[in-house]
């Protein structure tokens, strides 16, 4: 039976079982269908009290000079005169009331310039301001523009507006039937007033602003009572005990169990969505909460679509959360504080000035709940900001699962022996372990993704653009968050720290395939950049990136420039990637997908979208030189040599001369076919060299290959 | 052909202060095929421990334990399908119904999903329940969902039985029910080991017993042999004089009362 049909058998099982009980179907079902009608009825009665209040209260509008005052004050006497002779007439199609003129309740303000009176519409002063573009002209060809503004945002200021808009549509007829009657005049088509409002509020829409907080939110409680009742209710009904004894591992059941706790979460949000279409539908909402541009129906199947990733997050989160509790009781208090940890950076996003850019990119849950927004607003989003949410979403999403793995098969937690948190973060109780678990690994990654994308940004935003400031911070910063932090890890949890980073010395061979490729790998690296930006396009601003970073270092002496470009980044990354990371790998999987996960982890790391093909596949190879070699010492002289030259290729013209790349090359990316051959030989020489099994290749490979696997990996750290 | 071997099967845990606390120590069985063995002893004497190593729900923390030639450790699937788990306080799915339950736990044991839903119905004849087989396992009475229990472990017909205190807590009728399925695997040639704190159960059940105190093995053998090593007649007398000194032992705790 294959790793599906299993995973299907469980998914299956257990979706029938959650279908099946009430509690499920009230929270999925009865709870969206109730709870947004009663919501939206509520705030339309809210919103109707208040129009009742309007009605009588005094309007302040904003003008620019005295004609404006006194052209607007006979539109309001000729409205009010002509509203009372044919107020039978004037009732509207569904013979509501006619929207009254400013009438009397409106006072004019008078402003120096058409800023000022933005300023005080925006600062609620007023409640509309009305720019004319010149005194009111009675000729009928002549149409009179007027521009009117208003915070879409402010109650009072809407229905000004909206007062203000009827009695100029009224006029419009009322100037238009006065030329067809007098008959001497053409009956033309120019309107005597065109308006050109202009809306000032900040935040564009109520369902710009809460919906997308309010889904996000749904997902989550809709995740919250499955991954309860599939891992501690299974645990207290003592169901678990039978399912664990089957011959079926583990990662099977907590992935089938998985599945459904997504989908269920993925079914809730899609009914939240149709709910709330349905409500606004219906009730006649359209213009209140989608701010008049009716609902985009198309972005809402959007962000359904962007949901599921983030449902899957979330998922896993509570599924690793709630597998450490014994009881549905004890699950709930777990459940809580991360619910809380949720809200924080979702309440940050759903705060009107928070954009999708830079560190909010990768903000777990405030990301989500942002492109939720741009997208319900129709802004636009790049591809490659789509892309980085959507990657960052699945990354955290994987490392929750492999948590959640971990846990649900602790003895600890399955059986209640010993305090099942405790065993994990108490010292005294954890045993020594040889490497990390894969969880321990890939776990510390994950969480140093955002991390290190925020110092980056933080960086660049403290050094306002000057790439030196960036590099001197980074170079600063990489050791303590990728040799200290992982270093104190290892050691909090008792794993071999010197087995862990493979510090031994390495076989003579490996040394020389090291530096066949730390001499080589730029020149096929750039050949595939140049590739890779013609398919996508270049792009400016990555150029403008590269050029500002090539004039920062030419600043720099050559020593730092190796330092921060060459041996602290490619001392540092090895030991992480191919020292803490590829250990937690090697407990987990075979060989090449080991080598492959580390690669493809590391080039996600870099953030560069277009780079992370190349800085995978090195990252491959680097993998591929530490495994055999056992040690980490070749990958970190191919990495330092690789980053040096590279860099100082391509800021050196001197460098460049004698490698016969001329200037304009360089800049294209382009580089001479001889040395493209000779660079590609030698590199794929070093590959071959550290991957081939020469000689004694029984003992050699075999042992490379093991890596110690047998010894247990850490089962109770992660 | 014996079934199951151990070789210095040992758990301990990590304390907090001083040394690690062993919950079973260098235990050595050997039980041959079609026997049905007793693991006697007070609560924390080490069984459940014990026969969560040897289902593979428990990880040793020293030596080895081999069912049917599977080493335990290295072969957990293979040693999975050939044993069947039950505890007295084994849960059901409350959702689904008996006939659903069945055929899942076929699947889980690697049965096609045509194969499985057979299986369950040969298990529903022989176990009598056609009754009660379409309804939701939570509205069953306690005697049906034993039923429904023994039927879960029998779905994938394993050679070896592995039950922890089966009976603690069941009312008369729901014992005896459990009883007799034991005596009928065990004369069906299946290899059983059983822990109970009920000697008299014990007594009446198994081929042989080992007397487990503190984590060891302080006597093995059938009910005669231990007669003879002791001189007792009574197993609650032969158990209390092979404790020695220390008929209640400090580690059960508040002690449930032996025999």
């Amino acid at each position: 039976m294959s790793f599906q049909h299993r995973v299907r058998t469980v998914y299956v099982k257990e979706l029938v079982d959650i279908l099946r009980d009430r509690r499920t179907l009230i929270a999925m079902i009865v709870v969206p269908i109730v709870l947004y009608p009663l919501l939206m009825i509520g705030s339309l009665q809210a919103i109707a009290i208040q129009g009742e209040h309007l009605k009588s209260q005094q309007v302040l509008v904003g003008v620019l000079n005295d004609e404006a005052v006194a052209d607007l004050a006979r539109l309001v006497t000729e409205d009010a005169q002509y509203v009372a002779a044919l107020a039978p007439e004037m009732k509207d199609d569904e013979g509501g009331d006619v929207e009254p003129g400013l009438g009397e309740s409106l006072r004019a303000r008078k402003y120096a310039s058409v800023e000022d009176l933005r300023a005080a519409v925006q600062d609620r002063s007023i409640q509309l301001g009305l720019v004319f573009d010149g005194p009111v002209s009675t000729d009928p060809h002549v149409s009179n523009r007027i521009q009117p503004y208003y915070d879409k945002e402010d109650p009072p200021s809407v229905y000004a507006y909206m007062r203000f808009k009827a009695m100029i549509e009224r006029a419009n007829e009322r100037i238009r039937r006065l030329r067809l009657e007098e008959r001497n005049l053409p009956p033309t088509l120019t309107r005597p007033f065109v308006l050109a409002p202009t809306d000032l509020s900040s935040p564009p829409s109520v369902l710009g602003q809460i919906l997308p907080l309010v889904l996000v939110l749904m997902t989550i409680t809709g995740a919250i009572y499955p991954a309860i009742d599939l891992t501690a209710g299974e645990r207290e009904r003592g169901t678990l005990e039978t399912l664990m004894v089957c011959p079926v591992p583990i990662i099977d059941l907590i992935s089938g169990k998985f599945l459904v706790v997504t989908t269920i979460a993925i079914l809730g949000a899609a009914l939240n969505l149709a709910s709330v279409c349905v409500t606004v539908y219906f009730g006649g909402l359209n213009a209140v909460v989608a701010g008049g541009g009716g609902l985009p129906v198309g972005q809402l199947l959007l962000i359904l679509l962007c949901l599921i990733p983030f449902a899957v997050l979330m998922s896993a989160i509570m599924l690793a959360v709630c597998s450490y509790a014994r009881t549905f009781k004890e699950a709930q208090n777990y459940v809580t504080p991360v619910i809380l940890a949720v809200l924080i950076p979702g309440g940050i996003a759903a705060m009107p000035a928070t954009r999708l850019e830079g560190t909010m990119l990768v903000v777990p849950v405030g990301n989500m709940v942002l492109l939720a927004r741009e997208l319900l607003l129709g802004a636009h989003v790049s591809w490659v900001a789509l892309a980085t949410v959507l990657l960052s979403t699945t990354i955290y999403a994987a490392a929750a699962v492999a948590v959640a793995a971990k846990v649900f098969g602790k003895e600890s937690v399955v059986f209640a022996d010993s305090a099942s948190l405790r065993s994990t973060f108490d010292r005294r109780l954890i045993r020594p372990a040889p490497r990390p678990s894969f969880t321990m690994a890939f776990l510390l990654v994950s969480l140093l993704y955002p991390t290190w994308f925020f110092i980056q940004s933080a960086l660049g935003e403290k050094s306002g653009g000057d790439a030196r400031g960036v590099l001197h911070g980074t170079a600063l910063w990489m050791p303590l968050f990728f040799l200290v932090i992982p270093y104190a890890v290892l050691r909090y949890w008792k794993v071999d720290v010197a087995e862990t980073f493979r510090l031994r010395p390495p076989p003579a061979r490996y040394v020389v395939a090291a530096l066949l490729v730390g001499v080589s790998a730029w020149i096929p690296a750039t050949q595939l950049v140049a590739v890779l930006k013609s398919l996508t396009g270049a792009s400016a601003a990555l150029a403008e990136q590269e050029q500002a970073l090539a004039e920062a270092l030419r600043t720099m002496p050559v020593w730092m420039i190796l330092m921060i470009i060459a041996v602290i980044p490619g001392t540092c990354e090895e030991l992480l990637f191919r020292g803490f990371l590829l250990s937690g790998l090697a407990g987990v999987a075979r060989k090449w997908p080991a080598i492959i996960a580390c690669g493809v982890i590391f080039g996600v790391f870099h953030y560069m979208l277009i780079r992370v093909p190349i800085t995978a596949a090195i990252g491959v190879v680097l993998a591929l030189l530490v495994w055999q070699s056992r040690s980490i010492w070749p990958a970190v002289l191919a990495h330092v040599l690789h980053n040096g030259l590279g860099c100082l290729i391509s800021i050196d013209p001197t460098l460049q001369g004698a490698l016969g790349i001329t200037e304009e090359a360089m800049g294209a990316d382009r580089l001479p076919a001889r040395l493209v051959l000779i660079g590609t030989l030698i590199f794929t020489a070093g590959v071959l060299l550290a991957w081939w099994p020469v000689g004694r290749a029984s003992p050699g490979s075999r042992s490379a290959d093991a890596l110690d696997v047998s010894k247990p990996a850490v089962a109770e750290s992660s | 052909m014996e079934m199951i071997v151990t070789e210095n099967l040992s758990k301990s845990f990590p304390t907090p202060d001083g040394p690690d606390k062993y919950a079973v120590r260098d235990l050595n069985l050997r039980i041959e095929e079609g026997e049905i063995y007793g693991l006697l002893g007070p609560n924390g004497a080490g069984k459940t421990t014990t026969l969560r190593m040897l289902s593979g729900l428990v990880t040793p923390t020293a030596g080895t334990a081999r069912l049917a030639g599977y080493d335990v450790a290295a072969q957990p699937f293979e040693v999975k399908r050939i044993l069947g788990f039950l505890t007295a306080n084994t849960g059901l799915y409350q959702r689904l119904t008996p006939r659903e339950l069945l055929a899942y736990f076929g699947e889980l044991h690697l049965m096609t999903r045509a194969r499985a839903r057979r299986r369950a119905e040969e298990i529903i004849d022989w176990l009598d329940m056609a009754d009660f087989a379409d309804l939701r396992c939570g509205s069953l009475s306690t005697g049906q969902r034993q039923r429904v229990n023994i039927g879960r472990v029998l779905v994938a017909d394993p050679p070896i039985l592995i039950m922890d205190e089966p009976t603690l807590g069941l009312d008369v009728l729901s014992n005896r029910t459990i009883l007799e399925f034991i005596r009928r695997a065990g004369r069906s040639g299946k290899t059983i080991i059983v822990s109970t704190h009920y000697l008299d159960e014990a007594e009446s059940l198994c081929d042989r017993i080992g007397l487990l105190h503190r984590g060891s093995i302080v006597a093995e053998g059938s009910l005669d042999e231990l007669r003879q090593q002791t001189g007792e007649q009574r197993l609650s007398s032969i158990f209390l004089d092979l404790v020695g000194a220390d008929p209640v032992p400090p580690i059960a705790g508040a002690g449930v009362p032996i025999a």
